[in-house]
């Protein structure tokens, strides 16, 4: 057995694992939905040589816009590389720089990226741009609430807010899996993933409707390596919600104890194994439901927020 | 906060289901799934008392989980069917309200009904005190069903699964009636089912359609 | 004998019911009208001993004065619409109606089955079983004319009722719960135990219990604020069945409330329950009086009337005092003859002049040689003016409540109770007197439609007056009984 890697080294493998395995994911689940609706589909790689081929071409910006909409994407990107310092993505243990910010500081810089890329979608100028960020900014105000209560379920049960405490609350015992206010609120949050990351049933992700579109509107104007870097973002943003959920939330298993490289690595293949489970079930979630109507997400978003806040009642009197 | 046991929790997953599909009937739009719920509904309270039954000993509660499964899960929804075959309208739009706002309104009054119990520290031996407030909440909420619905199917649905409620109050409270009782009252159960089946039918012979928008002859 | 009698009232409504389902018309009315007769002889029979002492038969069944005085008013009412039904019911040609009069014979005499095994049953869970079944039959027989009223005041019927009563299997749960910490598990629910216990309940759930009981059987009393589905089941139904809701089915489901009372009252002291009472029998009673002042239909009025003398029965047991008990059981059966005569007499008017409207419904007295006057005197009987039952009931139950310094309690009373009077009065002129018009039923011929229908109509004008003029010493005797049960005092 080699020596243990220092924590630093661990910390920025963390930034690396979801920046390397991101578009891989979303390689998978754009796989096996192709393969449930009996067609081949592309390639689990082909993210990547989408990226590759961006990178090479050309950037062009609406006449009118301001620098901010270059500036945006980079700053996004930068905030989806901050926030894998946060979450327990390898390691069991707090790394250095994991008490930097709790869950809300984690939503808090996830949400900066997603502000900063409407405010981009506005400078276009363009009408779906603007509308897929109106949108956006709309319904997320609305499931913001959800959030709320599912850190609040986890600051009830954990008398904090720090990732790493909940998932190693979780990790204790068997109690802690089966009460039902950590399983609510868990539900909960797979919601609110299935919102923010443009999932049926609020959103087709692969579709070219652009009058159903939220997410995928407004990068519409980007192009070339800036909208290399949307694209690679939203794709960390995607596995840095299924990591929160996983190892914080329903299966916290499989983490590097120890900076052991073995465990290390180890760790590593248990994250994208999972993360890839749970791209197969939004895939089959994906391929089951049909797109609700753009006034009937509010009832998609009202059934997770019922789901926290019976979450937070049942803890009440002590039997959540 | 220290975590219940596996049996409480478990228990209060169940109950907290139990609620879950009582707001699901405030969207379903469908007459078959709308009945398909309830059945879901009674077999999560009979799966209930199998818990109850085989974590403290109640060998009477297997007999009780058992009949009430044979009448609520598949009598009493294959009479409401029966009754009510040849009646091919359906029940979508019947909310009074939006779904959003009936949600909130019904999480409202859920939570009444939950830190009601919560504040009357009514112990049970049986079941921990969230199933029976939990309890709470599938009555008041079903009520509300009741009320923002309107069409027969729904709103007898509504009385039906408010009986489920009770069943799981009496689950945490009165575990030990004598079975005789408990049997008496499902198959009172099952009467006003069919009664309430009857006038449902009854109602859709007469108005062509499930809706109760029509009766407002009588008032004063 | 006490077993035979209740074994009688038990068995043979229930036997007769099954058979009018296959016995010719002409059978099922005999038939109807001896069990009608039989069942209120059995209960007759029954006074005797209930008011000496408690009987329990198997466990499950009990006879005591309480409920000996709600199966005298059930029992009275049982025989006297059996009679009126044979005119009610006459033959019509046809399968239509063969198959309507299988149906209400079998369906009355079910349901009278019901209300009389409510009051036999020892154990809350029986009677809250019993009671939701008068609950399912009524609502059938309201639906039973299948017009559009009737299936709208069915539906609210069954639906509002039967929530009620959900609530009501709640209070029962929770009381056996109250009882199980005092008893252990496994109990019986019966009245007995519960009361012996009394003072070893715990307090909570006992309240809780009460307070979701008064709401839930409240709902088929007919105490505001779930008094809705009342006035439009008592107005659609056929009427013998309206008799038989309002005189004996909304006795039935306050008896239900006096048991909880009587478990309430010896486990928290009478000023919980009393209040409780108190305080939705003032709110039934406001709301009634106000409804009374401007109803058009002449059913209606006589079922917000009900809800008027259901609100004062509990003001009256919410005094508390022994006078007013007595005053209230008093007040149970003269209820019962008063408001079965309004709504046979009332089902006179409405065959006669083919209306139920209270402004085409003229010139009573001139049309209706019988019906008239005895329809003059029930009303006279409502208002409670002496010399019948009502009056004395009303009067025990005032002075019960200055008795028991409940002095403004009292004072609302009969400030409401001469609001009602006014209301009632008002529409009783001008059926009664006002000169025939031309509104359509101003046609209608002179005469009675059916000896039949007036024969009870004198049976209970006659138990009205012998109530209010001197009760007989046996009846009194049970009804003190009763009160001394209810009050606690034993």
């Amino acid at each position: 057995m080699s020596a243990a890697l220092p924590d630093p080294v661990v910390q920025i493998l963390q930034v690396l694992t979801i920046a390397g395995a991101a578009p891989g994911v979303s390689g998978v689940i754009a796989r096996v939905e192709a393969r449930l609706q009996g067609r081949r589909g592309p390639r689990v790689l082909q993210p990547y040589y989408d990226l590759a081929k961006l990178f090479r071409k050309e950037t062009l910006a609406p006449a009118g816009a301001s620098w901010f909409f270059l500036a945006a994407p980079l700053i996004a990107f930068v905030c989806y590389l901050t926030v894998p310092l946060l979450i327990p993505v390898l390691t069991s243990y707090g790394l250095p720089l994991g008490y930097m910010g709790d869950i809300l500081g984690g939503g808090f810089v996830l949400a900066l990226a997603s502000f900063v890329v409407a405010v981009a979608a506005l400078e276009t100028g363009s009408p779906y741009a603007q509308l897929g960020s109106s949108r956006a900014k709309t319904f997320g105000a609305i499931t913001e609430p959800v959030v709320l209560f599912v850190v609040f379920v986890v600051a009830l049960v954990t008398g904090t807010d720090l990732p790493y405490v909940l998932a190693a609350t979780v990790r204790s015992s068997l109690e802690e899996i089966v009460r039902p206010a950590h399983l609510l609120a868990a539900a909960a949050l797979f919601m609110v993933i299935l919102y923010e990351t443009g999932r049926i049933p609020v959103e087709t992700h692969t579709g070219t409707n652009e009058f159903g579109m939220i997410e995928e509107a407004r990068p519409f104007e980007h192009s070339g390596p800036y909208f290399a870097l949307l694209k690679w973002g939203s794709a960390m943003k995607q596995l840095i919600l299924y990591t929160i959920f996983v190892n914080v939330f329903v299966a916290p298993w499989g983490l590097a104890s120890s900076g052991r490289p073995l465990d290390v690595v180890l760790a590593i293949a248990a994250l994208v194994g999972k993360a890839a489970v749970v791209g197969v079930v939004v895939a089959v979630i994906d391929n089951s439901f049909a797109k609700l109507r753009l006034f009937k997400i509010t009832e998609f978003v009202s059934a997770a927020f019922l789901l926290a806040v019976i979450g937070v009642f049942t803890l009440y009197l002590g039997g959540g | 906060m220290n975590p219940p046991s596996v049996f409480a929790g478990g228990a209060n997953v169940i109950a907290v289901l139990v609620l879950l599909v009582q707001f699901g009937m405030f969207r379903q739009a469908l007459r078959r799934d709308q009945i398909r719920l309830y059945a879901a509904q009674s077999a999560l309270i009979s799966v209930l008392a199998v818990v109850v039954a085989a974590a403290r000993g109640l060998p009477e509660l297997y007999a009780l989980a058992g009949l009430s499964a044979a009448l609520k899960v598949v009598a009493v929804p294959l009479v409401i069917r029966r009754l009510l075959r040849g009646s091919d309208t359906e029940i979508a739009g019947s909310a009074a309200f939006g779904l959003a706002s009936t949600v909130l309104v019904a999480i409202v009054v859920g939570a009444f009904g939950f830190f009601t119990v919560g504040a009357l520290d009514i112990r049970s031996p049986v079941l921990p005190t969230t199933a029976l407030a939990l309890s709470m909440s599938v009555i008041l909420v079903s009520f509300l069903l009741m009320v923002v619905r309107r069409d027969v199917l729904s709103q007898a649905i509504g009385f039906f699964s408010l009986e489920n409620g009770i069943s799981l109050a009496s689950l945490v409270v009165a575990a030990g009636m004598p079975l005789i009782l408990e049997v008496a009252f499902l198959f009172d159960l099952l009467v006003a089912v069919v009664v309430f089946g009857m006038i449902m039918r009854v109602h859709h012979r007469r108005a062509a359609s499930l809706s109760t928008t029509e009766l407002t002859r009588l008032r004063g | 004998m006490t077993t035979v009698l209740v074994l009688a009232l038990l068995i043979l409504p229930l036997a007769v019911a099954a058979a009018c389902l296959w016995l010719p018309v002409s059978a099922s009315r005999t038939a109807t009208v001896a069990t009608g007769l039989i069942s209120l002889a059995a209960v007759v029979l029954l006074v005797p001993g209930a008011a000496g002492h408690a009987t329990v038969l198997w466990r499950y069944l009990r006879v005591d004065a309480i409920s000996v005085v709600f199966l005298l008013a059930t029992a009275f009412l049982y025989a006297s619409v059996a009679v009126y039904s044979v005119g009610y019911l006459r033959d019509e040609p046809g399968p239509g109606f063969r198959r309507y009069a299988r149906r209400f014979y079998a369906g009355l005499n079910l349901f009278a089955w019901a209300m009389l095994a409510a009051p036999l049953m020892s154990s809350l869970a029986l009677l809250w079983i019993a009671i939701e079944v008068t609950t399912v039959v009524s609502a059938l027989l309201v639906a039973i004319e299948n017009t559009d009223g009737a299936v709208e005041a069915a539906w609210k019927y069954v639906l509002i009722a039967s929530a009620g009563l959900g609530i009501a299997l709640l209070a029962t749960v929770v009381m056996y719960y109250a009882g199980a910490r005092a008893l252990g598990q496994p109990y019986d629910l019966t009245f007995a135990s519960l009361l012996g216990v009394g003072g070893h309940l715990p307090a909570t759930p006992v309240r809780l219990a009460f307070a979701l009981a008064v709401l839930g059987f409240g709902t088929k009393v007919g105490l505001f604020p779930v008094h809705t589905w009342l006035p439009d089941a008592h107005a659609e139904a056929p009427t013998p069945v309206s008799a038989l809701l309002s005189g004996s089915l909304l006795a039935v489901s306050f008896y239900a409330i006096l048991r909880y009372y009587q478990v309430a009252l010896a486990a928290l002291g009478p000023r919980f329950p009393q209040g409780v009472l108190l305080a939705f029998g003032v709110a039934s009673l406001l709301l009634a009086a106000l409804y009374l002042l401007d109803q058009r239909d002449v059913k209606r009025l006589l079922a917000y009337s009900s809800v008027e003398h259901m609100g004062v029965l509990a003001i009256a047991v919410g005094f508390g005092a022994p006078i007013a008990l007595f005053g209230a059981f008093l007040h149970v059966l003269a209820h019962a003859a008063a408001k079965g005569n309004a709504f046979m007499a009332a089902g006179v008017l409405v065959h006669r002049y083919g209306t139920k409207n209270l402004a085409s419904i003229r010139g009573v007295l001139d049309r209706l040689p019988w019906t008239g006057p005895i329809l003059l005197l029930t009303m006279l009987a409502l208002f409670a003016l002496p010399p019948f039952g009502i009056f004395r009931s009303e009067f025990l139950i005032v002075a019960g409540g200055l008795g028991a310094s409940r002095t403004a309690a009292s004072a609302v009373l009969v400030v409401l109770v001469t609001v009602a009077f006014l209301g009632l009065a008002a529409a009783a002129n001008r059926m009664l007197f006002a000169a025939p018009s031309d509104a359509p039923g101003a046609a209608a011929a002179r005469g009675e439609p059916s000896a039949w229908m007036v024969v009870p109509l004198v049976a209970g004008l006659v138990v009205l007056l012998v109530l209010g003029v001197h009760p007989p010493d046996a009846l009194s005797g049970l009804l003190s009984r009763a009160a001394a049960d209810l009050g606690g005092m034993r």
